[in-house]
């Protein structure tokens, strides 16, 4: 009989990413056993596998290291959440587009897109055969719980928590000048929209993407606020649903930009490993 | 250098992208202080680009001189862009997509193969009425309103006048000074109405025009809009309290499935073996079945009960047909005009239903139009027994099946509509009677079911977790 035995004194390298995929995953089962969404299985693999393959492609052409493979993880369950599309090979382009952009699009040594951002709005604007679902999050308190502490979590470790809190509030403020200051609508109007899981998702998991946001730190808070600002006028003045996601997408394209102009220490995920010794006995 | 060549070119296309979707609904406000009872509000909404064209249903019961109609519109609407339309292209419409039963009848158990028998297979028609009660408020009135009639117009039975706004407090006076009552929960959004620059399109009966056309029913107003924004303003018609309210929308698109952006979107059941006896009470199981469903969802949401490609070159456009789908002059009525009966054009069919109220549902409804062409229907299947002779060896195993079956579709019954199945015992006992050795127990110990793959998954899967808690104490 074989015995699976651990190495003495191995050590596990657990880094932010690690909890991204956990919390990401989770969500994607809240979502198919709490909220009801379609249970498609073609989708989900379709996504996941050919992700995780082209970043192994990647991997072997850039001789990257094998961890890199994790944030192909991350992106494929963002876009397992977020995205649908009409026919299952709409999956394989926004994967692509994804994981390709994030090798093509790249300014002094690392991507200034969020492959997942990137990856849906580019495949809308060229087939219009693929779309977000704002509305499948509903508005649940609880929901809007979980899904704060957890991203809370994440975006500490990667050090943005600057970025999310500067985004959510420009956006709330802006949001409650206009729909309740002036607008004068009643202020669950304002909550609905802000209580939105796919919103927070947004906020806590997306922008705070630690690779492609400037990494000067008073730049990064200004460039949240920017992405509050056009978030506000795409949503209120061109209706479009899910215009966070759009103001992204424009906004990253600012990033080069802003490296050249404020240059600061590029971020490392190893930097936010935690090394963890098992000792054994056996 | 490269890569801002690259940026600039998709900054530029994607300024270019139309903003998806958008629309309007209406609200029944009643004049004095009739009590009326509506039934469940029915909007029709066709769209594409930024064109849309909203049709209201009137059912009105009571006294026409007491119909009043308030509508907040993106734009000063012209004649053209306003006229009346069958009443009946509604009930076509929801006969169509309306929640449906399908029978099937079970073959002779004795001397046929049951694999090579053929099930027959018939359609029962059925929908759900769902009355709700709209409540009208008492508000004083008063002179000098900055309220100014933009257009007056005079279209079929009605008169038709477009108000612009400067305030909410004059408009309110205004339309109560003019007979127009507003329930007292939808006031807060004059406001924002009036703020976002919205007219008001606001119709009353003409009853002299009405004696003459000779209709005796109010028919349905259609109007045409320019607007990005695809939603229905269904704040403003929210009734008093606790009402709920009932408002189902259709919609036809070129592009696709149309969902909600604001509240999830969620599909009705579908599928499920019901027991025969709802055939003749299906109108209450389909209600009940949607309050529970409602209920399950804490009522903020929007359901989705029929979603259909009927375009002219689609030859099923029904799957079982209740009633005819609706043809390419149908859909020129319901608004769809890019329809003219060519082969090559796409019309995708919605139908939501939601039920609202002021404490869940605090934004409009906003829409997106999606390129999911999926087709979906909320359907119930009935599956009649064999009544003939049973008493053949097959024919013994048939009833066991049948008595299992049925016990599947009672519980199904009580999940989906809270109905208890303990009052139909004799759903079952009838045929536990025609067992000819009464060897049949009801209910099985197995909580599994039949199925022996989920006993041996359980047990390896707790093996493995009784090995590896093992495994992990021999290390430590």
């Amino acid at each position: 009989m074989s015995r699976y035995v651990l190495h003495q004194n191995s050590t596990i390298n657990i880094d932010a990413r690690d909890y991204q995929i956990l919390f990401l995953s989770s969500f994607l089962f809240l979502g198919i056993f709490t909220l009801g969404w379609d249970t498609d299985l073609l989708k989900y693999s379709l996504l996941i596998g050919s992700c995780l393959s082209l970043q192994y492609a990647a991997r072997i052409i850039f001789d990257l290291k094998l961890s890199s493979l994790k944030s192909a993880m991350i992106t494929s369950l963002g876009l397992c959440i977020l995205v649908q599309a009409s026919h299952w090979y709409w999956y394989l382009l926004i994967a692509f587009i994804a994981i390709g952009g994030k090798f093509i699009l790249r300014y002094e040594g690392k991507h200034y897109i969020n492959p997942a951002n990137f990856g849906i709005i580019a495949t809308i604007l060229l087939t219009d055969q693929v779309w977000i679902s704002p509305g499948q999050w509903g508005n649940l308190a609880i929901l809007f719980f979980i899904i704060g502490c957890l991203g809370f979590i994440v975006t500490y470790k990667v050090n943005r928590l600057d970025l999310s809190i500067v985004f959510l509030m420009s956006f709330l403020i802006l949001e409650f000048s206009y729909q309740v200051l002036y607008l004068q609508w009643p202020l669950d109007h304002l909550i609905q929209g802000f209580t939105n899981g796919g919103f927070l998702l947004f906020t806590f998991f997306m922008i705070t993407d630690p690779v492609s946001t400037p990494a000067h730190k008073t730049m990064r808070k200004f460039w949240a606020l920017g992405i509050a600002i056009l978030a506000f006028i795409i949503k209120e003045f061109y209706y479009v649903p899910s215009a966070p996601f759009w103001a992204l997408f424009y906004l990253a394209f600012t990033t080069p930009l802003l490296t050249y102009l404020f240059p600061a220490k590029i971020f490392l995920w190893k930097n936010t490993t935690q090394n963890i010794t098992l000792k054994t006995n056996n | 250098m490269n890569k801002i060549k690259i940026i600039i070119p998709i900054i530029l296309l994607s300024l270019f992208f139309v903003t998806d979707s958008f629309a309007f609904c209406g609200f029944y406000v009643a004049k004095a202080d009739a009590k009326i009872f509506n039934k469940a509000s029915q909007v029709i909404i066709a769209r594409d680009g930024n064109k849309t064209v909203i049709t209201m249903s009137n059912d009105f019961q009571g006294n026409v001189k007491d119909f009043a109609l308030v509508v907040p519109v993106p734009q000063v609407l012209q004649e053209k862009n306003i006229r009346v339309v069958d009443r009946n292209i509604f009930d076509k419409l929801d006969a169509y997509s309306a929640p449906r039963l399908v029978e099937y009848h079970d073959p002779a158990p004795c001397n046929i193969y049951p694999s090579t028998a053929k099930r027959k297979m018939s359609i029962a028609g059925g929908r759900a009425d769902m009355v709700v009660e709209m409540e009208a408020t008492k508000e004083e009135s008063d002179a000098d309103l900055g309220v100014t009639i933009q257009a007056k117009y005079n279209v079929g039975e009605y008169d038709i006048l477009i108000l612009n706004a400067t305030q909410s407090n004059g408009l309110k006076k205004w339309l109560t000074q003019n007979g127009y009552k507003i329930p007292r929960n939808a006031e807060e959004v004059l406001d924002p109405y009036i703020k976002s620059d919205m007219k008001f399109f606001v119709a009353k009966v003409n009853l002299k025009k009405q004696e003459q056309n000779g209709y005796t029913n109010l028919r349905p107003l259609q109007i045409t809009m320019n607007s990005p924004k695809f939603m229905l303003p269904i704040r403003l018609g929210m009734a008093n309290g606790k009402g709920n309210q009932d408002l189902i929308i259709y919609t036809l698109t070129k592009k696709g499935r149309v969902e909600c952006t604001n509240y999830r979107t969620i599909k009705m059941p579908t599928g499920m073996d019901m027991p025969t006896f709802i055939k003749n009470d299906f109108g209450n199981f389909y209600s009940d079945l949607f309050k529970k469903r409602w209920e399950r969802n804490r009522g903020k949401a929007v359901y989705l009960e029929y979603s259909w490609d009927i375009s002219p070159r689609n030859f099923v456009k029904c799957d079982p047909c209740v009633s005819p789908a609706p043809n390419f002059s149908d859909m020129q009525r319901a608004g769809a005009w890019w329809v003219e009966g060519s082969q090559n054009e796409n019309v995708h069919f919605t139908r939501l239903h939601v039920r609202y109220n002021r404490r869940k549902f605090s934004q409009d409804l906003v829409f997106q139009t999606t390129p999911n062409k999926t087709n979906f229907q909320a359907r119930y299947v009935l599956r009649h027994p064999y009544q003939g002779d049973v008493s053949c060896s097959q024919g013994q195993n048939y009833v066991h099946t049948l008595i299992d079956r049925r016990e599947k579709e009672l519980d199904n019954l009580e999940y989906y509509t809270g109905w208890d199945s303990y009052n139909y015992n004799n759903y079952i006992s009838d045929w536990e009677d025609k067992i000819e050795r009464k060897k049949y127990k009801k209910g099985s110990a197995n909580p599994f079911g039949e199925n022996p793959w989920a006993v041996i998954l359980f047990l390896l899967l707790n093996a493995s977790v009784v090995i590896s808690v093992l495994k992990l104490k021999r290390i430590k």
